[in-house]
């Protein structure tokens, strides 16, 4: 800190203010960053690389990591209520052009830790840790410079997403931010001699830069603005136009500052896959099933969340910016969960379900309940890492296959009970049955909804996708995990396979020959199949999902801790920067009275829904929902009765009730199963336009700038070339032009003279 | 009417038979060109020398005429040096031309047209 | 341009001068070399009929001068032949006659010296020179072929544009001839005639003792700048006794009629007097041209290595021994 800037410190019990961290939080992320490095090096000693040294560096690493985590936890918990502890690795960049406020920048390395980060990096790295754990079992048949590739690329993301959680200001944010991103690029293309792999990659890549170049400018408009990135001083400023809201004037609050949380919002929107921007998600499910649950499911598409919650303060003082949120999270969410219900690709549905889910988070936090987002990203995160590690198990077992027409009856298979009951839990998580974690974090959002003034039709259009997630999680279910055993193997087959088929091995899913059509397949008996057994799960897998079955219904218990404060999640949220919204219903109204004048009060102080309170009717109404969506896939996809939980024919068990009432709805599913057709929108709006463009622009560049190039070359070398026949080294002709030339001089001569 | 034409109309310094110094000239003017001629035309390299001589005598048949005419003699100086110059460059080319022969067995200027350093 | 020639003469004689000319050019098929030159004959000689007959205007009572005629006909019908004419020894030879006719129009010119120095130096040295050359890079002709002619010398090359081009540039030289240039001033040319007899007192004594005009012991009177005090505007000398250094009974005497400075004299006088300079530079191109000359036909001597050691060996047995 130098005296060029005045430190603002905010008034005394204000989440602003700060106070010095212990000096080995600055560890949290650069243990993995160490592990990064290492597994680097690994990869370049020729004895190790194949062993599974750079899976126990990373997991060691995490598990280092999330136990000064804990330890952050256990030693600063009670002081955040009075403020985030910093601490100051160094000083990153201090650029001074001017002895004004405003004139210097400064970002340091220094890492903030408050509620909010603290309950990021707990799951950031607990859940790193475990899947970390999964992934060293999961990524051994790649065992080699592949192997340690995965984990240096896991490792720099932990501690990106730690920089992007933990940063004290918004650059450093923007740095993780960045980190995430590449990191996520390096993963999903990590099988990168497949073409889809590499599209998606680049796919990602390029959605991602959308909108970070939104971020980036809200960054630069910020420091424009306020003229500090650093939270420390940026929330106090924030202040009076918080309280120019609260007494009403908002017309005090200028453009420039109600700017700022658009383009964050757009940066939000892109890596958390909302509305314009969610494309790249499902094709993300190329990369390792471990990153999907990882990176694209739990830690890394919440970060959007995040940034939210983070800079809360911007967002209330924007007239637009909330709204806008709320819709493209509810919207986001309803069309996610349409596409997922007609997909067939597991690990695809639950993509659309994580797309889905994130929509309800971004919906949270415009009804202004930061608490709701962050309580369901928290359950979210380990719910949703069960999901997907369960598919990974499945699709690791069962040689890549991930098709749902294709597997049946799975739970009931040897050694593959854990997996079956761990997706059980998850699948009652995500689709809210009572009493799940995911049933109370729902709850929340939707609850606030109807607390929300002119949000009401957006709470219904959420609690229609509930019954549509419950519905679509459980068609898994009951397709994929009961019924008759059966299956058919993908078109995979690891390398550590005990079938004979070493020589067969693939990277990762390669693209399917023979066995993907989009025909409903023709089942086939599994005993035809002599040659492929299905490999249950090892030790590292099973104890990682039992854990995080585990952990994710345990997650429902933050619920009821500290209860007063809306549960653990909310007494964490409190004590940080999104503090100031997720209070109750007064705030709801001062914020809507500002922005919408035509409400009265009596409007939005006796909101309601189905005549009484929402926060407790919906309790109700989402379970209502829930087990409805449930019964529902049931009766389409389910087994016929007890019996048919174990046994039953194979047709049974491709086809479903359910399709004999597709051709009823007309084209609608097939639109649904075609993703709404939104990748070709995109295609025609966008992709189109600019190949047109681009062929135009190169048209331009052959014909005019490089035709203007090479015409100023052909022009020398065509008078050159009509100049040379005088260079003949005829003598004679040399004389000629030497007599005619001297004929001409004299003949000027004579005119100019005579 | 220039000074030179007015010197010309009153013709040489008796005894010059009534000719006047346009008369030496345009011999010398019409034996330049016979060498311009015949170095344009002809193909020997030998012959071309000749003509370049040509060359030199109708400037030198000029330079005398004008000493007679301005009564010094400052232009049969400069016909000494014509001679010299015509001299030094006979024996120049001449070894030249014996050089070229023996490479080429031909005297055609036509031989050496392809401009090699 | 009219009081010199009537414009229409001059271009219409330049003209069939012209076509004369590209007439005799030696051709593969026909050449009228005679025709030709007799074309080139009328034209060039109606050009100079021209100026005589304009000059004959001016002064009626002078005789043109038929020397002159003839030299000019045999200079410029020898040039014709020099190009026109398919075997180089000849071109060779008529350039001789063009030199033997250009000293004779030097003659004409009073400039006696440099005539038979043109003749000793042009047609004594340099044109033999050039025939040595002619008949040293010669094929000899081999027995059936009778006609030594190369093929390069039995065709011109384009004479319609080189007479063309060498015409053009006669009419505009002959302009430039006729109607002068603006602003060549007389006097910055014109020199006052340098007393060159003050120079030669010895000449001027003994030809005044030849005419009678001096007593024997009278001797020319020399000034205090070293020249003998003759007058040559007047035409008279100053002549006294010598005596103890100094001249009693100085008188002026008239210098004879025959007494002139000669040709080579004045032109000594011109050349050491006036320019120095120029003679030094005229022996240093020579000599650098001698030099080039010995260089450039100098023919490489290749001793093979068998033969440098065979004549280095007796040397090494000498000293052996």
């Amino acid at each position: 800190m130098t005296g060029l800037t005045p430190v603002i410190l905010a008034s005394t019990g204000s989440p602003a203010a700060t106070h010095q961290g212990a000096w080995w939080m600055a560890l949290i992320p650069f243990l993995p960053l160490l592990s990064c490095v290492l597994c680097g090096l690994v990869a370049c000693v020729r004895p190790i690389r194949s062993t599974k040294l750079p899976a126990w560096i990373t997991v060691v690493s995490l598990g280092v990591s999330f136990a000064l985590m804990l330890a952050t936890y256990g030693q600063q918990r009670e002081g955040w209520a009075s403020g985030a502890s910093v601490t100051t690795a160094w000083e990153w960049i201090h650029l001074s052009w001017g002895h004004e406020p405003g004139q210097t920048l400064i970002a340091n390395f220094g890492f903030y830790m408050d509620g909010l980060s603290g309950l990021w990096m707990l799951f950031v790295t607990g859940l790193g840790t475990l899947i970390a754990l999964y992934a060293s079992e999961y990524m051994a048949h790649d065992k080699g410079l592949g192997y340690c590739r995965f984990f240096a690329a896991f490792s720099l993301f932990v501690f990106s997403m730690a920089c992007l959680v933990m940063g004290d200001n918004l650059i450093l944010l923007y740095l993780g931010w960045e980190g995430v991103g590449l990191c996520s690029y390096l993963l999903i293309g990590y099988f990168y001699k497949k073409p889809s792999a590499v599209a998606a990659a680049k796919k990602a890549f390029i959605m991602n830069r959308i909108g970070d170049l939104g971020l980036a400018l809200g960054v630069m408009l910020t420091f424009f603005h306020f003229g500090t990135v650093q939270y420390a001083e940026l929330f106090p400023l924030v202040q009076p136009h918080i309280d120019s809201l609260k007494a009403g004037r908002v017309e005090d609050i200028p453009l420039l500052v109600q700017a700022i949380p658009v383009l964050l919002m757009i940066g939000a929107f892109g890596k958390s896959a909302q509305l314009p921007l969610y494309v790249w998600l499902p094709d993300a499910m190329e990369g390792p099933t471990p990153v999907s649950a990882l990176i694209h499911a739990a830690t890394m598409v919440t970060a959007g969340v995040y940034l939210i919650a983070r800079t809360m303060p911007l967002f209330l003082v924007s007239e637009w910016a909330l709204p806008v949120v709320a819709w493209v999270g509810a919207l986001t969410a309803l069309l996610a969960a349409t596409i997922g219900m007609a997909q067939f690709d597991i690990k695809r549905i639950m993509a659309y379900s994580t797309v889905s889910q994130l929509g309800y988070m971004f919906a949270g936090l415009a009804f202004l309940s930061s608490t709701g987002a962050a309580f369901h990203v928290f359950t979210h995160a380990f719910f949703k890492a069960t999901l997907f590690l369960c598919c990974g198990a499945v699709m690791h077992g069962f040689a890549g296959q991930l098709d749902l027409r294709r597997l049946s009856g799975v739970m009931f298979m040897r050694g593959w009970l854990i997996v079956g009951v761990a997706m059980l839990v998850g699948c009652l998580n995500l689709s809210g049955f009572p009493f799940t974690a995911g049933f109370f974090s729902k709850d929340m959002i939707l609850a606030e909804a109807f607390v929300t003034p002119g949000y009401q039709l957006l709470g219904w259009i959420l609690i229609l996708t509930a019954g549509l997630t419950a519905y679509y999680t459980f068609r898994v279910f009951f397709r994929v995990f009961v019924g008759p055993r059966l299956f058919e193997p993908g078109d995979e087959v690891h390398a550590d396979d005990d079938h004979g088929h070493a020589d067969h091995a693939h990277d990762g899913h390669a693209p399917a020959g023979d066995g993907h059509s989009a025909e409903p397949p023709t089942p086939q008996p599994h005993d035809a199949d002599h040659s492929f057994h299905p490999h249950p799960p090892g030790w590292a897998i099973n104890t990682v999902l039992a854990l995080l079955a585990v952990l994710s219904l345990a997650a429902a218990g933050a619920y009821f801790i500290e209860q007063d404060r809306h549960g653990w999640v909310g007494s964490m949220v409190h004590d940080s920067t999104a503090a100031q919204v997720s209070i109750g219903e007064g705030e709801h109204a001062v914020h809507a009275a500002a922005f919408r004048h035509d409400l009265t009060h009596e409007e939005h102080a006796h909101a309601t829904l189905l005549g009484m309170n929402p926060h407790d009717v919906m309790y109700f109404v989402s379970a209502i929902v829930g087990v409805i969506g449930i019964l529902i896939a049931a009766a389409l996809h389910g087994p016929k009765g007890i019996g048919g939980l174990m046994i039953g024919s194979r047709t049974e068990a491709a086809r479903s009730r359910a399709d004999e009432l597709l051709p009823r709805l007309g084209p609608i599913p097939r639109w649904a199963q075609h993703k709404w057709f939104v990748d070709e929108f995109y295609e025609f709006l966008i992709r189109r336009p600019l190949y047109v463009a681009s062929c135009i622009f190169h048209l331009i560049d052959a014909l005019l700038v490089d035709g203007l190039v090479n015409l100023f070359g052909w022009l020398p070398r065509r008078m050159g070339k009509s100049a040379r026949r005088a260079q003949s080294g005829v003598l004679h002709q040399y004389a000629g032009q030497m007599a005619g030339g001297l004929v001409i001089v004299l003949f000027i001569v004579l005119l100019l003279t005579a | 009417m220039s000074e030179l034409v007015l010197l010309a109309q009153s013709g040489f310094p008796a005894p010059m038979g009534g000719l006047t110094l346009a008369h030496y000239l345009f011999v010398s003017a019409a034996m330049f060109v016979l060498g311009v001629i015949g170095f344009l035309t002809r193909r020997n390299l030998i012959i071309m020398f000749l003509c370049t001589e040509m060359m030199f005598q109708a400037a030198g048949l000029a330079l005398i005429a004008f000493s007679r005419f301005w009564l010094n003699q400052t232009g049969q100086t400069f016909v000494i040096f014509v001679i010299t110059i015509a001299a030094a460059e006979a024996a120049l080319a001449l070894a030249l031309v014996v050089l070229l022969f023996r490479k080429r067995e031909s005297l055609s200027a036509d031989e050496w047209s392809e401009m090699s350093g | 341009m009219g009081e010199i020639i009537h414009p229409f003469l001059l271009y219409a004689g330049i003209a069939v001068g012209g076509i004369g000319v590209a007439a005799s050019l030696p051709r593969r098929r026909v050449s009228p070399q005679l025709l030709g030159g007799l074309l080139g004959a009328i034209g060039l000689g109606m050009v100079l009929l021209g100026f005589t007959l304009r000059a004959a205007d001016r002064t009626p009572d002078q005789m043109p001068s038929i020397y002159f005629y003839v030299f000019a006909l045999i200079a410029l019908g020898a040039g014709l032949r020099v190009i026109t004419n398919r075997r180089p020894v000849y071109a060779a030879l008529y350039f001789i006659l063009t030199i033997l006719a250009s000293a004779g129009m030097y003659i004409l010119l009073s400039a006696t010296f440099m005539a038979f120095a043109l003749i000793i130096v042009y047609a004594g040295a340099i044109l033999i020179t050039y025939l040595f050359v002619i008949m040293l890079a010669t094929q000899a002709p081999s027995e059936e072929e009778t006609d030594s002619l190369t093929p390069y010398d039995a065709e011109a090359r384009e004479p319609f544009f080189a007479a063309a081009t060498g015409f053009a540039l006669l009419a505009v030289l002959s302009t430039m001839v006729v109607s002068g240039v603006r602003g060549l001033p007389r006097d910055g040319i014109a020199t006052p005639p340098a007393n060159e007899l003050a120079s030669l007192p010895r000449r001027v004594e003994r030809a005044l003792r030849a005419a009678g005009t001096i007593e024997p012991e009278e001797q020319l009177v020399i000034g205090s700048s070293g020249l003998a005090l003759v007058d040559a505007q007047a035409r008279t000398a100053r002549v006294g006794i010598p005596a103890d250094g100094s001249f009693t009974s100085i008188r002026d005497v008239g210098l004879p009629e025959d007494l002139a400075v000669r040709n080579v004299e004045s032109l000594a006088f011109d050349f050491l007097n006036r320019h120095p300079g120029t003679i030094e530079i005229a022996g240093v191109i020579l000599l650098m041209a001698m030099l080039g000359a010995v260089v450039l036909s100098r023919r490489q001597v290749e001793l093979d290595e068998e033969l440098k050691r065979q004549q280095a060996r007796p040397l090494g047995s000498e000293e052996m021994a």
